[in-house]
Formats: structure tokens, C-alpha cells, sequence
């Protein structure tokens, strides 16, 4: 069958704007076929396919009069309010995009600065704080809210109390529990927060606390819109505010597709003048290798949590880019040791000689953390270079076994977690490598895992025998590691994931926060360390090395760490 | 031909009621909580508790629930997602017209491709084209869709990127969600940017559609070519090409409409696995239809809606099914109820 | 007389070997058939097979290259995963369980469905049109729908996801059977047993089960290539067999970590099931192609 002559097979692909190689492609396809007239057909339904894949070649998308950015990240938000959650996927959405603080951190020396508060005053007896507030701060301006006033006082009473008081009307709302307050004790550290006038706030508290103005500076001390509460209360439909949001921030909420995506819209009138992106899409891909792909082909500009294995592909391509900073984290392995036999500290003793941890950090870190003796890593003031730790002895570990009587093929499970962390970038393997060394004690471990909201709400219910987990700094304080990881009051909270009450070592804590001095406080902090290594509620792993991958093109992007992504002043340039 | 309708509609209502019967009971078979896998909501007081209970008749006796349930379903009350606490309603309407769209593309492409390439090797067999159709057909349903989806992936998206991977849209084009047909929305948003945005969807559904309908084509090649080889060898061929018909007259009279009706309730069948192999390329290419929506229902034990979305396809699918047997039936002249292309 | 005979008698093959006659002419059908007996035999003795323990991690030799690779070494042939456990055995041990679970389903579909599909057709009247066509509507819902109700009913795991698929491919054997039964029943070496006095158990056994036995074969070769895509893909989907047990699409679910650095990770898994499946549809095209044309020469 002849193709016509009349049918003019060029027409069409004048009409696209197709890229060199597919332009070459499709050349050398015309040639061939219209040389050889036998299979005419074939070679129309050739040229006709590689016309509709040429299609590809043009990316509009660069073309269009959006600028935006489109970030990859790895699970959905619970909440649109970091107050209700420590997950960083929670933070990540809402802290620096949608709101600000009362102080914020600068993210290269960690300093505390002015946010919503232009200057502060401390009392002599470090109970009284003073913060004048910054005037004509405009909330978001959204189809759900619009706001009569500027930020004031009120919002601060309203967002601090909020957490606060029990018996505040929004206390309960959406389910009454602010891990990172509890956890710290804030609760019961803050006395009263009192209005002064319009711009003026003073807060109270009990006893002295050295690290309290670093913990108003943390994702989770933002400030949300009183009036914005009132009306809903007046709706009657208060949990909207953790949903709907309404904030301060560089960015104001536009729409939320469960599993998809959330997008954010520029908020004009934010107060600080910013150079950045008109629109933001956050891209939701549990998948790690998925989320690598996107940046691949450009569909997304920047990833949450470069697995491991993959930064050696994007220091390899000349489009991508890695930043990298020593993180504020640490990886464990916290047993819970409410549950028998996990609350012997010989136990824990044991199956901590039993694993070997240089192969963890080889084999699931693939160099790219430092080892971990201790809570606190080498970039915070604290460390403790010659802390002792637990080595790799497989014979001690099966004979302290022995001793506690733990018979042959005693089983415990293990939860890994299903995303990425730099503090663990893949809790699976190491799942799976523990298990191999446990098997040589005559130890079975069980491998569980959850959809990361149910592992998390598991996890806080206390079901699990142990845990692969580990912890991000909010701040650059030490008291940010020991306290919500191993204090009796991050119990009920959930960040104590040890489940471990020990009054002594609660003291100790307590006692580091009344002294400013930091060569003292390391001393606390010292005989704390010591106190871990004798009881070993968790087996501290590595600190990890930060990373972010960004594709070339992304201008203004910077590793925060102290905890959330800030896109603030990010923008694509074409 | 009454008879065959009312016959059929039997059919259907049985069905439809045996499914419904079905659905009504999964909520007593999930783990966990009764009432949070009826209506989705966790009741945390005692008093939530007892008006959920009241709302959804748990006190009365069986039928009464049931009556219920059905009652509900009609009304477009169908609870909310356990994990998201949105309507189920709202979710499916939005998610399955994205698999249908899938769906209709693949059989598009393997109806168009398929049966006529089918045809061609069937009427001139057993030459080297007719030989090389068969080879592959037969390696394009052995693959496994999945494997196939992957495999597109890294040649297409990564190696030569030239397509996208996921999504049926660039999120920067905000479409409005009207029909839930992605071609049908961007034509009804009036966007300035409506042809990039049309391009852009184009370039999003090749590939899914590709992966899915390679192994469907492979299978209506096979069915059509053995189809077609069997009427070829009836009486009435014989004698019509012993009277002096060409090729083409005899095709066009007589074997294109006699071949066609015995596969057409196989290629019904065959539009159950045209679900099942959607349903997995999805997740693949994170394709925002109903089987993505069902498998993310699955990891996090969102129960009340895995039930919404199994009642909505199973009953989708089932009709759809019905309905071709029946025009099948309808339009068949043989009459013969147990002759089943033999394949 | 073409060919010296030294014995005299005429040699008559029977319908049965007449099959395999046919079945062997086709070269391609032979290799498809040594194929599969090559994955039984791999199923049966994996154990004796396999290179290397498939959980033994290594970590010496994590993402090594397959062996004819320029980084690879050949005793590791297919290279090693990211915990350095070798591909090649792991790759064996999980056809094991895609094959063997696949062979087990189909098998107790067939005794299930053909036992059903049986009795319905020597049932008669209404309530057997009505139950057939029941099964009719109930074969086209979609496998994987089946399983997702299942799986969220019962849990994740390999024994639910066979009983899953067992329940979608028993209906069509129930309908093939019935329908095979009815169209018997009315035939005339039926019609001459019942002449004789046999009761209908009787006729079943002695001449229909025999006349059946083609039919189903063919039947089982397309539940089986069926089964195993619908194992592979639940396995990849994480909704069928979990840690330890390993299994063909559960390696490819997990090496999509893995994709850029050890590409030889997501072709080789799939490679195998594909083989697998190609393996059985060829032998399934080969044996009707055969039943079509046995009495042709």
C-alpha cells in the first residue's frame, strides 16, 4: 500500500517544536521510509509515534508565566501546625513556610534573632522575659480567612496559652497533646504570659531556665492568629486551625490533596522583603528512589532525603546539586524499657556488645555520618569527644544473656522506620543487619514496619520492644537532646521513645538549666553521659551528615540545622 | 429478544445485590473498631460514640442496617476516609474518572491496534508477518505490567528523558476538578495556559497508557487472529471464495462481523484485567486514580475506604461487563448458548 | 513397503500421544516446555542449587556488578544486592516461591473449580443457570480487588494472597466445567451410558473426566501464567509475601531503592518472572495448537 502522494507527511511536525535529537530521529525515519516503499504502513505508524513522543521535547512548563517552585517530599503532614507534632515531615510543611516566631535562628552561626519580637529583656533573676513586638506584621489573607487587624499581642497570649493552659478553648482541639512543650516541661517552667500593652509581652516562669529563649527560637513556637481562633470558635468549627492554617509566614495555604500534593501560594505582604518564588507545590512521594527520579527529569527542583545510595548519582551529574552540612542529629536504637526483660540494663548491655556498629555505619551510611558515642554530636558545645561506649563482643554479650537468663531464641521485635532520615537513611537494612548479628547470639529479631503516621502513633502507645529511630536539634542547645529523649516528662509525649524514667539522671538535667555557664553545664552534662553508658536505655549510632539535592537552576536554597526547610527566599532561575 | 433483556436485567439486579450484601458485611470482617470501619470517625467520647451509633441503626437488627446502609450509599452519604477524614464521596469522584480515563486510552489503543493488526495476521497466516505478530503477542502478555512500567521508566524518563514519570499533570496548571477527566477539565478551565497545559497531560498519559495497553493489544492480536483463522475455514467462506469474492468483499460481507462476535465477551473479560493491570501501573507512576487511592487505603488501614472504592469498581466493572454480554447475545445469530470461542 | 517393520502390527498412537506428537513439532513449544521443567526443578531443589544462603548479608561486597560486568566477579554471577547478599540465589529462591505458589494455586483451583463446576452441570434447571451466571459476573471483578479485600480482611502475607487469587481464578474453571458438562451430557456416547444404566456419577467419571482432561490442561496453563503475574505483582506491591520470605516481585519492590546504582537489580528479577510466564504461554500456545491439529497428519 502506497502512501499517497498527495499526503503530506511534513506538515505536521512543522506544527511541533521539537528538540535536535528527536528532530534527527524523525529525519532519519523520513528517509528510510520514503527510499524504500515496501511496509509504508509500518512506517507510518513509526513516524506517527515518534511524532506524539516528540511531543515531550517541549517543556512549556518552562515556558509558562508561573514561577514556582516544586519541591519533592516523602509523607503527608498530620497537621499544618508544628505545635501538635515533632514529625519533620509536619515541620518541614508549615514552620518556615507558613509561620514565624516570636525568635528565630540564624541558620549559619546559630545565633538567636529577632523574629515577630524586635528586642527582648531578661530579668537579673532569669524569670521574667520582656519582648516588645514587631508592628504591621499582616496575617495570611486567604478565601477561608480575612484578617481586620495586624499581628498583636493577643496572638501571642493566644498561641503561647494554647499549649499552655489546660483549660484554654483550643486546648483540646485536635487532640490536646504538643509533644515538644511537654516533652521540655514548659508547661510546668512557664508561670504566667501576660499582655502588657499592644506591643509588649512578659512571661514568667518559675525557675531559671538557660535554654528557654532557644526554645521560643524552634519550629514549634509559632505564632498563630487569635482572631483567626475566634472566628472559628464562633463557627464552631475550631480544628479547622490546625487544617486550614492561618499564619505570619513567607507563604499562606492554598490547597492540600492528601497523598498528591499541597500547594502554597506567596503571601504579599509578608513583613521581611524576599526575593523568592510566587508559587510552591510540595510534591508528596513516599518513595525515595521515586522522589530521586523527579529530580532527574526536572519534575521536581528539589528532594526530602537523598537516600544514601543515591548521592553518589547526584554528585556524579553535572544538572543536580548536593549541599551538605554536619548535621544536629543522632541515629539509636532505643529499647523500650517498660517491658520485660528490657528493663534489666544487662540486656540492653547485652545485645548492645552483640551488634557491631562500625558495619552499620559502613553499610546503611555508607560513610557519610560519624560514629556516635554519646547524645550530642561534634558541631553542638557539649560533646564529648572521649565518651565511653560499648564496643563489639559477641561472647560477653551471649554470656550477660546467660547470666540475665534469657534462654536461646528469645525473640524481640524491632520497628524500622518506612522513610528516610538523616539521621537514618534506611532503617530497614539496618533492621535486617542487626538481625544477622543478633542471630549469632541466639537472638531473634522480628522486623516491623507502619505507614509513618500509624508508626509514630504506635510508637507514642509504647507496643514496641525497640526502635530505629533518632532525633533532629531544634536548636542548637544540648538540653534539646537530653531532655526529650530520655526525661521522665517526654514520656507521655512521645519523643522519650526509651520509655525510660530515671530520677537521677532528671535531676541532672534539670540541674544544667539553671546554670549559664557552659564548661559547668558540660560537667552536668558529663556525668549524664556516664549514667547513659551504665544503663544503655538506647544505643547511640551515628550523626549524620546533612544533605539536600537541588537541581542547578534553584538559587537561594540552604540547609537549615536546626530542623525545617525554609523556601522563603528560594527561587528557579531559568 | 424481550425475553434476553428481562433475562439480563435479572442478571444485573442479582448481582448488584449480591455485591451490596457483600459490601454491607466487610465492615464486620475488618480488624479493629466496628463503627471507625463503618463511618470513618474515631469516636473519642462515649457521647460521639453513642450518636454514631444511632446515625448508623447499630442497634437495630440486621435488615434494619442494611436498609440503612443502601439508603445511604443512595444519598451520596458514603462516610468519610479513615486516614484523611474527607468524604469518600468526593475522593472517589475524584479518583476514578482517572482511572477510567487510563482505562478508555488503553482500550482505545489496543482496540485500534489490536483487532486490525489481529485481522491482517489472521487473513494472510502463516508467512513471516503473520509469524512475527504471533511472537509479539505472545511476548506481550507474558510481561509482567509492573516490570514493563519500570522498564519504560528508566529507558524513557531516565536515560533519554524525554518523558515525565509521575502524575497526569505538571502541578503547576491548577485544573479544575469538574468532570474528572483530565482533557474534559483543561478544555472547561478556560486557562490562557490551556495549551501547555493539554500538551503537558498528553506528555503524562503515554507512558502509563503505553505499559497497560502493550499487554492488552498482545491479547485481542492473539484472540482476533485465532478468531478470524476459524471463520476462514467455515462453509460459507469456501463457497463465497468458490463463487469469485476477492479477499476484501468476502472480509468486508461476511468474516469481519462473524469473527468479531465471538471474542467480543472475552475482550469483556478482558476488561477486568484492563483494571487490575491499571490499577498496579498506577502506583508505579503515581497516576491519581482509584487503584493508587486503594493501595494507599491498604498501607494505612483506612477501611471504610477500601470498602467505598471495592463496591464502586466491582459494581463499574460488572455492568460494564453485563451490558457488552448482553449486546453480544443480543446480536448473535447463532443462538448457541454454550459455544465459546474456542481460544 | 516404505520402511522395514519388524513387527507387523500397525502402530495407532493414541489422542493422548497424538498430542505430544503434535506438541513436538513445534521446536518453539520444546524449549518452552524445558524451560518450565527447569523452573520445577528449581523449585523442588533450590536448596542444592543456590550458591550462597540468600539472607547471608556481606558487607564487604555490598552492589557488586553481575559477573559479566567489568566490576563483577563470577562468584557472585548476578552481583549483590545492597546488603551484599548474593542476587543469583536469592533470585532462585524467590522463583521458587513464585512458581511453587503459583502451581499451588492453580492446582487447588482446578480440583475446587472443576469439582464445582461439575456438579452445577449435572445439576439442571433454573438455580444452575442462575449460579452460573453468578460466577460469570463474579470472574470479571478485578483480581487485584479481590486481594486488596482480602489482604485488608486477613493481613499482608504470601498464604492470603494465594487464597486471594485461588478465589478469582476459581469461577472460570467452574464455568468452563459446567458448560463443558451440559454440552456432554447431551452427546450420544453419554446418551449410550445412560442406555446402559449408569448412574450420572458414573458417566462423569468414566467418560466425561477423560473427555475433559484437554480442556482443563489448557485451562491451567493460562491460570498459571495468570497466577504468577498476579503473585509477582502483589509481592511487588508489598501486600504479598513480607520479610524473610522472598519472593520475585517483592526483590524487584525492593530494589527500586536502589535503581540508579544497580540498575542489574530491577531487570534480572523481572527477567526471571517474565521467562516464567513467556515459559508457560508458549507451552500453553504449543499444547492447543497441538489439540487443534493432532489428528492432521
Amino acid at each position: 500500500m502506497k502512501i499517497p502522494s498527495h499526503f503530506n507527511v511534513q506538515a505536521p511536525f512543522f506544527l511541533l517544536q521539537v528538540n535536535h535529537s528527536a528532530m534527527k530521529f524523525i529525519g532519519l525515519l523520513k528517509h528510510a521510509c520514503f527510499a524504500t516503499q515496501t511496509n509504508s504502513k509500518l512506517c507510518v505508524l513509526l513516524l506517527s509515534i515518534t511524532a506524539l513522543l516528540s511531543l515531550s521535547a517541549c517543556s512549556d512548563v518552562e515556558q509558562s508565566s508561573k514561577r514556582a517552585i516544586t519541591y519533592c517530599s516523602e509523607s503527608n503532614p498530620a497537621f499544618f501546625n508544628p505545635q501538635l507534632d515533632t514529625s519533620s515531615t509536619t515541620a518541614d510543611a508549615s514552620a518556615h513556610q507558613l509561620y514565624d516566631r516570636l525568635l528565630e535562628f540564624n541558620p549559619i552561626n546559630g545565633r538567636i534573632e529577632p523574629g515577630l519580637a524586635s528586642s527582648w529583656l531578661v530579668s537579673d533573676d532569669g524569670l521574667t522575659y520582656t519582648f516588645q513586638l514587631r508592628r504591621k506584621v499582616a496575617f495570611h489573607h486567604t478565601k477561608y480567612f480575612k484578617p481586620t487587624r495586624t499581628f498583636n499581642a493577643d496572638d501571642v497570649v493566644f498561641s503561647i496559652n494554647r499549649w499552655r493552659v489546660a483549660s484554654h478553648p483550643y486546648h483540646k482541639v485536635n487532640g490536646g497533646s504538643y509533644p515538644y512543650f511537654e516533652s521540655l516541661g514548659l508547661q510546668q517552667t512557664i508561670k504566667d504570659v501576660k499582655r502588657i500593652n499592644g506591643y509588649r509581652i512578659e512571661i514568667t516562669l518559675y525557675k531559671s531556665d538557660s535554654s528557654f529563649l532557644a526554645n521560643l527560637a524552634t519550629d514549634f513556637a509559632v505564632i498563630l492568629s487569635g482572631e483567626y481562633a475566634a472566628q472559628l470558635l464562633n463557627e464552631g468549627k475550631p480544628s479547622r486551625i490546625d487544617f486550614f492554617p492561618i499564619g505570619t509566614g513567607p507563604f499562606k495555604f492554598s490547597h492540600f490533596k492528601q497523598n498528591h500534593y499541597i500547594r502554597y501560594i506567596r503571601h504579599a505582604d509578608y513583613f521581611l522583603p524576599t526575593e523568592g518564588t510566587q508559587h510552591l507545590i510540595f510534591d508528596i512521594t513516599p518513595k525515595s528512589s521515586l522522589r530521586m527520579a523527579k529530580l532527574i527529569t526536572g519534575e521536581c527542583d528539589a528532594v526530602a532525603f537523598p537516600s544514601q545510595s543515591d548521592l553518589g548519582v547526584i554528585t556524579e551529574r553535572d544538572d543536580l546539586t548536593l549541599l551538605e552540612k554536619p548535621g544536629l542529629n543522632i541515629g539509636f536504637w532505643a529499647f523500650n524499657t517498660s517491658k520485660a526483660p528490657l528493663d534489666d540494663p544487662n540486656v540492653r548491655r547485652a545485645l548492645v556488645l552483640a551488634v557491631d556498629k562500625t558495619t552499620l555505619l559502613d553499610a546503611v551510611y555508607l560513610g557519610q555520618a560519624t560514629r556516635a558515642k554519646g547524645l550530642v554530636p561534634s558541631a553542638s558545645w557539649a560533646y564529648q569527644g572521649d565518651a565511653k561506649e560499648l564496643g563489639y563482643n559477641p561472647v560477653k554479650a551471649r554470656e550477660l544473656l546467660d547470666e540475665a537468663g534469657i534462654p536461646y531464641n528469645f525473640s524481640l521485635d524491632v520497628w524500622a522506620m518506612p522513610v528516610q532520615r538523616a539521621y537514618n537513611p534506611n532503617a530497614m537494612k539496618m533492621a535486617q543487619l542487626i538481625k544477622s548479628y543478633l542471630n549469632e547470639v541466639g537472638v531473634t529479631l522480628n522486623i516491623v514496619s507502619y505507614d509513618w503516621n500509624i508508626f509514630r502513633e504506635n510508637l507514642r502507645l509504647g507496643i514496641h520492644d525497640s526502635v530505629l529511630i533518632g532525633w533532629n536539634a531544634d536548636n542548637g542547645d544540648p538540653d534539646n537532646f537530653y531532655r526529650p529523649l530520655l526525661t521522665c516528662d517526654a514520656i507521655p509525649s512521645g519523643t522519650n521513645r526509651a520509655m525510660w524514667c530515671n530520677k537521677q539522671y532528671d535531676s541532672l538535667i534539670q540541674s544544667a538549666l539553671l546554670i549559664d555557664d557552659f564548661e559547668q553545664r558540660k560537667q552536668i552534662y558529663k556525668k549524664a553521659n556516664a549514667l547513659l553508658f551504665e544503663q544503655m536505655p538506647l544505643m547511640p549510632i551515628a550523626h549524620a551528615y546533612q544533605y539536600q539535592a537541588i537541581r542547578n537552576n534553584v538559587k537561594g536554597m540552604e540547609i537549615n540545622p536546626f530542623g525545617g526547610i525554609r523556601f522563603d527566599n528560594v527561587e528557579r532561575v531559568p | 429478544m424481550i425475553k434476553l433483556f428481562i433475562r439480563y436485567i435479572n442478571l444485573m439486579v442479582l448481582t448488584i445485590f449480591a455485591l451490596l450484601v457483600l459490601s454491607f458485611i466487610l465492615p464486620f470482617l475488618f480488624p479493629g473498631d466496628l463503627l471507625t470501619n463503618i463511618s470513618g470517625i474515631t469516636p473519642e467520647t462515649a457521647e460521639q460514640r453513642k450518636v454514631l451509633e444511632q446515625a448508623f441503626m447499630l442497634n437495630e437488627n440486621i435488615f434494619a442496617q442494611f436498609q440503612m446502609y443502601i439508603e445511604n450509599l443512595l444519598s451520596g452519604n458514603w462516610g468519610v476516609s479513615s486516614s484523611s477524614q474527607i468524604s469518600l464521596f468526593e475522593e472517589i469522584s475524584s479518583a476514578f474518572p482517572a482511572t477510567l480515563e487510563l482505562v478508555f486510552y488503553a482500550l482505545l489503543v489496543a482496540t485500534f491496534v489490536g483487532i486490525p493488526v489481529g485481522f491482517l495476521a489472521g487473513l494472510r497466516h502463516h508467512n513471516l508477518a503473520d509469524f512475527s505478530v504471533v511472537t509479539f503477542s505472545i511476548v506481550g502478555y507474558s510481561f509482567p505490567v509492573f516490570w514493563l512500567a519500570l522498564v519504560f521508566i528508566t529507558l524513557f524518563c531516565l536515560q533519554l528523558e524525554w518523558l515525565p514519570i509521575s502524575g497526569r499533570i505538571d502541578l503547576l496548571f491548577e485544573i479544575e476538578h469538574v468532570t474528572g477527566f483530565i482533557f474534559i477539565d483543561i478544555f472547561l478551565s478556560g486557562l490562557e495556559e490551556s495549551k501547555a497545559a493539554f500538551k503537558d497531560a498528553v506528555r503524562h498519559a503515554i507512558l502509563p497508557t503505553l505499559s497497560i495497553s502493550i499487554v492488552t493489544t498482545a491479547l485481542f492480536v492473539r484472540f482476533t487472529r485465532r478468531s478470524i483463522m476459524d471463520v476462514m475455514e467455515k462453509g460459507y467462506i469456501v463457497a463465497a471464495k468458490s463463487r469469485g469474492f476477492t479477499q476484501w468483499q468476502i472480509f468486508r460481507k461476511h468474516s469481519f462481523k462473524n469473527a468479531l462476535v465471538p471474542i467480543l465477551p472475552i475482550l469483556a473479560l478482558q476488561i477486568s484485567t484492563l483494571f487490575t493491570n491499571a490499577m498496579i501501573v498506577e502506583t508505579i507512576f503515581s497516576w491519581p486514580g482509584i487503584g493508587n487511592w486503594l493501595i494507599q487505603a491498604i498501607y494505612q488501614q483506612d477501611y471504610p475506604a477500601i470498602r467505598a472504592g471495592m463496591l464502586v469498581v466491582a459494581l463499574f466493572v460488572l455492568t460494564l461487563t453485563i451490558t457488552i454480554e448482553f449486546i453480544t447475545r443480543a446480536i448473535d445469530t447463532t443462538k448457541d448458548e454454550t459455544a465459546r470461542a474456542a481460544v | 513397503m516404505p520402511r522395514f517393520d519388524l513387527y507387523q502390527e500397525e502402530y495407532h498412537p493414541s489422542p493422548l500421544q497424538n498430542v505430544w506428537i503434535e506438541f513436538k513439532r513445534s521446536h518453539l513449544a520444546v524449549v518452552g516446555l524445558i524451560f518450565i521443567v527447569i523452573f520445577l526443578l528449581i523449585t523442588i531443589f533450590v536448596p542444592i542449587l543456590a550458591p550462597y544462603n540468600p539472607d547471608l548479608q556481606n558487607t564487604n561486597t555490598l552492589l557488586l556488578p553481575p559477573a559479566w560486568e567489568a566490576n563483577g566477579t563470577i562468584s557472585h554471577l548476578f552481583g549483590t544486592d545492597a546488603l551484599g547478599r548474593d542476587v543469583f540465589s536469592r533470585l532462585l529462591y524467590g522463583a521458587r516461591v513464585t512458581f511453587g505458589s503459583s502451581l499451588t494455586i492453580v492446582f487447588v483451583a482446578v480440583l475446587m473449580g472443576v469439582g464445582v463446576g461439575a456438579i452445577a452441570g449435572l445439576l439442571s434447571g433454573v438455580r444452575s443457570s442462575i449460579v452460573n451466571h453468578l460466577f460469570d459476573s463474579i470472574m470479571s471483578i478485578p483480581t487485584l480487588l479481590i486481594a486488596i479485600v482480602v489482604v485488608a480482611i486477613m493481613g499482608t502475607g504470601l498464604y492470603n494472597t494465594m487464597f486471594a487469587i485461588t478465589l478469582a481464578l476459581i469461577p472460570q474453571f467452574i464455568h468452563q466445567t459446567r458448560s463443558f458438562v451440559k454440552a456432554e451430557l447431551s452427546k450420544n456416547y453419554v446418551l449410550l451410558d445412560k442406555l446402559d444404566g449408569a448412574s450420572s456419577v458414573r458417566i462423569f467419571f468414566t467418560s466425561i473426566i477423560p473427555s475433559m482432561f484437554e480442556l482443563i490442561v489448557v485451562q491451567a496453563t493460562i491460570a498459571l501464567s495468570i497466577a504468577i503475574l498476579d503473585i509477582s505483582a502483589l509481592g511487588f506491591l508489598s501486600l504479598g509475601a513480607q520479610n524473610p520470605r522472598i519472593e520475585l516481585g517483592q526483590i524487584l519492590s525492593q530494589s527500586l531503592e536502589t535503581a540508579y546504582v544497580a540498575p542489574w537489580l530491577i531487570a534480572l528479577p523481572g527477567l526471571f518472572i517474565f521467562m516464567m510466564v513467556l515459559a508457560v504461554n508458549i507451552v500453553g500456545e504449543g499444547l492447543r495448537s497441538a489439540l487443534r491439529n493432532r489428528f492432521n497428519h
